[in-house]
């Protein structure tokens, strides 16, 4: 099967800074993860897969073409920024029926179409207030709908669990293996390796700009958890939720906080799935949930040889 | 976002269709259109714009005989000095010279630049949104003060040569505001700072130019815009120039009217096609690069 992604010999570089350097990768169909601590180059490998930035060596192409300033490939492509901008005085439907318009539908078309994209990512009941008055989680859902609106052959989600809660993230993650499913390639970035570990088994990794890995996650799993693991856990009811994890064999340390908890787990599948848990509960102890990061960067570190 | 297979396969199989260039201007005209008519600085703006409308009604109110100067002159006087030297660049700025950097400055653009949207369709577009608002701003205003000027003496609202008149200023001022507006949209897509270039080159050089001798004003607009005006021309040869040292004269060389249009056609389609090319070729998305 050809490669949705074709990277050769791709350096990126910002004045004296080198952002990416020296990639050679393939990117399949499926689901494929971009993996890395911030500051790895995922964003600007996104950026030069999508056209926005020139290759300073080497060459990309996407969909069998290459990607800058080239209408018939970006036609195909849906992109969901990492960036959380948007046109001001704008609602979420305006904003996804002039991004239908920039691609090329008619006024007919675009209105369906921006109403089809809202009510796919649960967005049709505030579709008409303006941004301003979304939630982080509803802003990456309108995001995830101008990326979908125009039905693209190919997505790329740069962090798009950013600000959602934890339903938000189990809905994201259903969506995108369906879109798998379906048949659309996607390619999600995140410095989160649990999140990347929920909707696939391939990753790229990188590191410094420099590709480090590219395979199975549950290999790498192995070396991730050989490393403890650090959660942050924002909760209204930090004392009584302290109480509910204390028990759990895997926790090996808790710090308690005004507004939630800092945990230090050996098995961070178990106790993402008891949070989870406990957030989806009648009475969630659990606000939200975020990974310290700290294992990851340890495993880049073994990785690199640090 | 749970759905049914079936629910997501029918929704991923209505691919919609893609229609022509001319799709695609109206698309960015529309859009830049519903951006400039909701900015705060658009009521400032028309503030600034319709001001003048006050000026010879103020003129008609305190005295009729304290002013030698008729309606036709008070009238011909603010569309020159007033609409076209000062507020068509400044509609030109405020409006044309946003038109890219506003999406630069919200980081919008990787929106716009990851779509199948021609960049020459996009820059025209949001050119063309920025011409129908500006024209319809000024020419309200310049036909309200030419209604107002007809309060005075030697001004008849209906007569045909007056009319004739006020048509001329109208198309003038349209022709300033391409010429100016196609400027500021190259400002915005090749300068950070699209307003400060823009007041340096509109009020700063265009001003100096006018006072060095020898053929400098060739390289401004103001030298084929005024080249439009309906005056004769040949009255226009020898200007005198106010200095803080006093006063001279400047020989003018006159450009006609017809090759001062073409001129400024040329000098619009030139800046447009330059934006399109920085547009085509700048990286405008913000460098989060490794280890910065």
């Amino acid at each position: 099967m050809s490669a949705v992604v074709e990277v050769k010999s791709l350096s990126k570089w910002f004045g004296e800074v080198i952002a990416l350097n020296n990639l050679d990768l393939e990117i399949g169909r499926g689901v494929t993860g971009l993996l890395g601590p911030n500051g790895a180059g995922k964003s600007t490998l996104i950026k030069v897969i999508l056209g926005l930035h020139a290759p300073s060596r080497g060459s990309v192409r996407v969909l069998g073409g290459p990607p800058r300033n080239n209408a018939a490939v970006l036609r195909r492509i849906g992109y969901c920024p990492e960036t959380d901008n948007f046109y001001a005085n704008t609602s979420g439907f305006e904003f996804v029926y002039w991004m239908n318009r920039y691609w090329g539908m008619n006024n007919r078309d675009a209105a369906r179409a921006a109403e089809e994209a809202c009510d796919l990512v649960h967005m049709t009941d505030r579709m008409h207030d303006p941004v301003e008055e979304y939630s982080k989680g509803m802003r990456q859902r309108i995001k995830l709908a101008q990326a979908l609106a125009a039905r693209p052959d190919f997505l790329l989600l740069d962090e798009p669990m950013n600000g959602l809660d934890p339903q938000g993230r189990d809905e994201m993650y259903a969506l995108i293996q369906r879109l798998a499913e379906h048949g659309t390639p996607v390619v999600v970035s995140s410095h989160v390796l649990y999140e990347i570990e929920r909707i696939t088994d391939d990753v790229v990794l990188l590191y410094g700009g420099s590709l480090i890995a590219q395979g199975r996650v549950r290999d790498i799993r192995a070396l991730i958890d050989s490393q403890p693991h650090t959660i942050h856990v924002s909760s209204g009811s930090p004392r009584a939720l302290a109480a509910r994890v204390a028990g759990e064999g895997h926790i090996l340390a808790l710090e308690l906080r005004d507004d939630g908890l800092v945990l230090r787990t050996s098995d961070p599948n178990r106790c993402y799935d008891l949070l989870n848990g406990l957030a989806l509960g009648e009475d969630p102890l659990v606000r939200t949930i975020e990974c310290a990061d700290d294992s990851l960067q340890a495993v880049f570190d073994y990785l690199t040889k640090k | 976002m749970e759905h049914t297979p079936g629910a997501l396969a029918a929704f991923l199989g209505a691919k919609p269709a893609a229609r022509g260039y001319a799709n695609a201007v109206r698309g960015s005209a529309g859009h830049a259109a519903s951006l400039i008519l909701r900015q705060k600085r658009l009521a400032l703006v028309a503030l600034v714009a319709f001001l003048p409308v006050l000026i010879p009604l103020a003129m008609a109110f305190l005295s009729r005989t304290q002013f030698v100067d008729g309606g036709n002159v008070v009238f011909v006087r603010l569309v020159e000095q007033l609409y076209i030297s000062v507020l068509a660049p400044l509609l030109a700025l405020f409006f044309a010279g946003m038109l890219v950097a506003e999406d630069v400055e919200m980081q919008t653009m990787p929106y716009i630049l990851t779509r199948p949207i021609p960049r020459s369709g996009w820059v025209v577009g949001r050119f063309i949104a920025y011409l129908c608002v500006s024209v319809a701003i000024l020419s309200v205003s310049i036909t309200l003060t030419y209604l107002a000027s007809a309060t005075l003496a030697n001004l008849k609202m209906t007569d045909r040569n007056n009319l004739v008149l006020l048509a001329h200023y109208l198309g003038v001022t349209a022709a300033a505001l391409a010429a100016y507006g196609a400027l500021a949209v190259f400002l915005g897509a090749f300068t950070k700072r699209p307003i400060v270039y823009g007041l340096l080159l509109l009020y700063g050089w265009q001003k100096i130019a006018t006072v060095i001798p020898g053929l400098v004003d060739f390289l401004t607009i103001k030298k084929y815009v005024d080249a439009l005006y309906p005056v004769l021309a040949t009255q226009r040869a020898v200007v005198e120039v106010q200095t803080a040292l006093g006063s001279f004269q400047k020989q003018v060389f006159i450009v006609s009217a017809s090759r001062a249009g073409l001129v400024l056609a040329c000098v619009t389609a030139a800046f447009l096609v330059a934006s399109i090319i920085a547009v085509r070729r700048r990286e405008y998305v913000s460098n989060r690069v490794a280890g910065s």
